[in-house]
């Protein structure tokens, strides 16, 4: 009778699904790989002295907090967010306005910018999550499109042009603190918060809160006969995502000096789902490497042809077609099947 | 009638979809203890009246009592909760998890919230549950299969097997058989009746041997009405009864 699985829509397509539950970690070997990777890169980027390709590969990091906050959604939830850069791009406003006008400082600029956004993803959520499918969908993409237009039209927050002179700042850690000034510095200063980042969200997403996201992407009517709410956990999900996406936005200025309406479009909104379709859905690791991915192909092709977004979509679309699972799903196959939840059975 | 110490209290239900009246001015009650089965022909009715009780569908009149509490008009999570399970008619389960981690996230409501925000190995209670319900519905090997590849037979069982892990007082069970083999039916008419020294049963069924052979109390719905009600033997001698059902309906039986 296994003829009944043809019929089921969302089954896996193995038997069973590589890791499990334990998906992230089934991808530890991937994440090393990642780590190790970086950081021959942070030093061949001081030893060559190359700015210009470290500040490159810390605005990748920085996309890959974003990246993962969609991945939580859309791997985790089974809800796809196409206004994610809004979090984003208020984080990024937020602190920028921080830094300039307030001198909050690194910390200040973070921890206010999570308290100024915490409430608008309440409320953004609470009406988003009200519908379903492909109206959660078009309304994260209006919610975005207004909030960028009356950025975009705000004459105090720069208008068109954003806003410049973002000042330097130093980044505190008790005894000791790191200059964002210097390109190294900032690089392993992302890189940590990044891996930590990862590691509070896979460990996140194999509670019995985060595998709550997981039944209701599988069969969301069938949760509340299990006596939870399905919004609620929607909610907190798309609270938390909304949460990722600005503090990864607040890290912005500091890198660039400038913020601008671009941070809160569209096309940063579909980078996003891109950097994590490409990487492997609902693995946390891959939107890290689909960051890094498309943000160089990116300024690879753009180096050889004006017409960089066409190639960016025929990639896409074989990706697509010949990885569905992304790259981690290739590779990260074998890897898992190490991997048991024998921790919990 | 009014059993004597009722978990299940209906008064003149009812629920209209679009100017069809899907259940209408339906009472009934359900005796702690007892297995009582709702029959009638297809489309009598009988599914409305589990979503109404389990809080899936708004009743339009009337009102649903379990345990003393008015639950009419709360939410699904909130009267599973409270006490009552159900299962589903089409299986509805957690495709694409595994078969242990459909029984974990069923019993994980025995676990205070907070531990919602520990790792799995912490909420013991529900990991108890979990195994001992893989255990008693011999689903151990498939312990780490998805849900969505069992056989129709393992996920029927699994879809039980789910609705227990709450340890309800009051089990909803939705045609439990359909779609079964002879032993595998003959194997859940066995546990329904070793369900019935735990707590009590409420039992949509059209195996109509099955339902003479379980049930205590039978109640007969046809065209969203009470039809007839009594135990077994005069329900199964009631001439409305066999006009309305047994008579007319035999295919289904």
């Amino acid at each position: 009778m296994s003829d009944s699985v043809e019929s089921r829509p969302g089954a896996a397509a193995g038997r069973k699904r590589p890791g499990g539950p334990f998906r992230h970690v089934g991808a530890r070997g991937v994440a090393g790989i990642f780590l190790v990777a970086a950081l021959v890169f942070a030093a061949v980027g001081a030893a060559a002295g190359n700015v210009f390709y470290l500040r490159l590969g810390t605005e990748a990091l920085i996309l890959s907090g974003l990246a993962m906050s969609v991945d939580l959604l859309l791997g985790y939830t089974g809800l796809l967010s196409l206004g994610q850069a809004m979090f984003f791009g208020l984080g990024a406003y937020a602190s920028a306005v921080l830094l300039r006008d307030y001198h909050t400082g690194f910390w200040g600029a973070l921890v206010l910018t999570e308290l100024l956004v915490v409430p608008v993803a309440v409320v953004a959520g609470a009406i988003a999550i009200r519908a379903r499918g492909v109206y959660f969908i078009l309304i994260t993409f209006g919610l975005a499109q207004v909030i960028g237009k009356v950025i975009y039209n705000t004459r105090w927050l720069g208008g068109s042009d954003g806003m410049v002179g973002i000042p330097v700042v130093h980044a505190p850690f008790g005894i000791f603190r790191l200059d964002l000034g210097n390109p190294v510095s900032f690089f392993l200063l992302v890189l940590a918060i990044v891996a930590v980042l990862y590691v509070a969200l896979g460990y996140l997403m194999n509670t019995p809160f985060g595998r709550t996201l997981g039944a209701i992407r599988s069969n969301e009517s069938r949760v509340r006969y299990l006596g939870f709410d399905p919004w609620r956990y929607k909610l907190a999900a798309y609270v938390l995502a909304g949460m990722l996406a600005a503090f990864s936005g607040a890290l912005y200025p500091m890198l660039r000096g400038f913020v601008s309406p671009e941070l809160m479009s569209f096309s940063m909104s579909a980078d996003a789902v891109i950097m994590v379709i490409l990487g492997g859905v609902g693995t946390l690791i891959g939107p890290i490497y689909g960051s890094v991915i498309l943000i160089g192909l990116k300024t690879l092709i753009s180096g050889w042809t004006e017409h960089h977004q066409i190639a960016i979509g025929i990639i896409f679309m074989l990706a697509v077609i010949f990885m569905p699972r992304g790259l981690i799903g290739l590779v990260a196959r074998r890897a898992s099947r190490v991997v048991r939840p024998e921790a919990d059975q | 009638m009014t059993a004597t110490d009722p978990i299940l209290d209906i008064a003149e239900l009812g629920v209209w979809f679009g100017g069809l009246a899907a259940v209408s001015d339906l009472s009934l009650s359900v005796a702690r203890g007892s297995v009582t089965s709702v029959i009638g022909p297809n489309g009598a009715g009988k599914s409305t009246l589990f979503n109404l009780i389990s809080g899936a569908v708004a009743a339009n009149s009337g009102r649903v009592v379990f345990e003393g509490n008015d639950v009419t008009g709360w939410p699904a999570q909130r009267i599973n909760r409270a006490g009552l399970a159900r299962s589903f008619q089409i299986t509805n389960l957690f495709p694409d998890l595994e078969v242990a981690e459909n029984l974990r996230l069923a019993a994980q409501v025995l676990e205070p919230a907070g531990r919602g925000l520990f790792p799995p190995r912490r909420s013991r209670r529900a990991l108890a549950k979990m195994r001992s319900l893989l255990e008693r519905f011999g689903l151990e090997a498939k312990a780490e299969e998805l849900a969505g590849y069992l056989s129709h037979g393992e996920q029927r069982r699994l879809e039980v097997a789910m609705t227990l892990a709450s340890e309800p007082r009051l089990l909803l069970l939705d045609e439990p058989t359909q779609g079964m083999s002879h032993g595998d039916t003959r194997d859940t008419a066995a546990l329904i009746r070793e369900l019935s020294s735990e707590l009590t049963v409420l039992l949509i069924e059209h195996d109509i041997d099955l339902v003479m052979d379980l049930s205590d109390w039978i109640v007969v719905m046809h065209q969203g009405r009470k039809l007839a009600e009594g135990p077994p033997e005069v329900v199964h001698a009631d001439p409305a009864v066999r006009r309305a059902y047994f008579g007319e309906a035999d295919s289904h039986a």
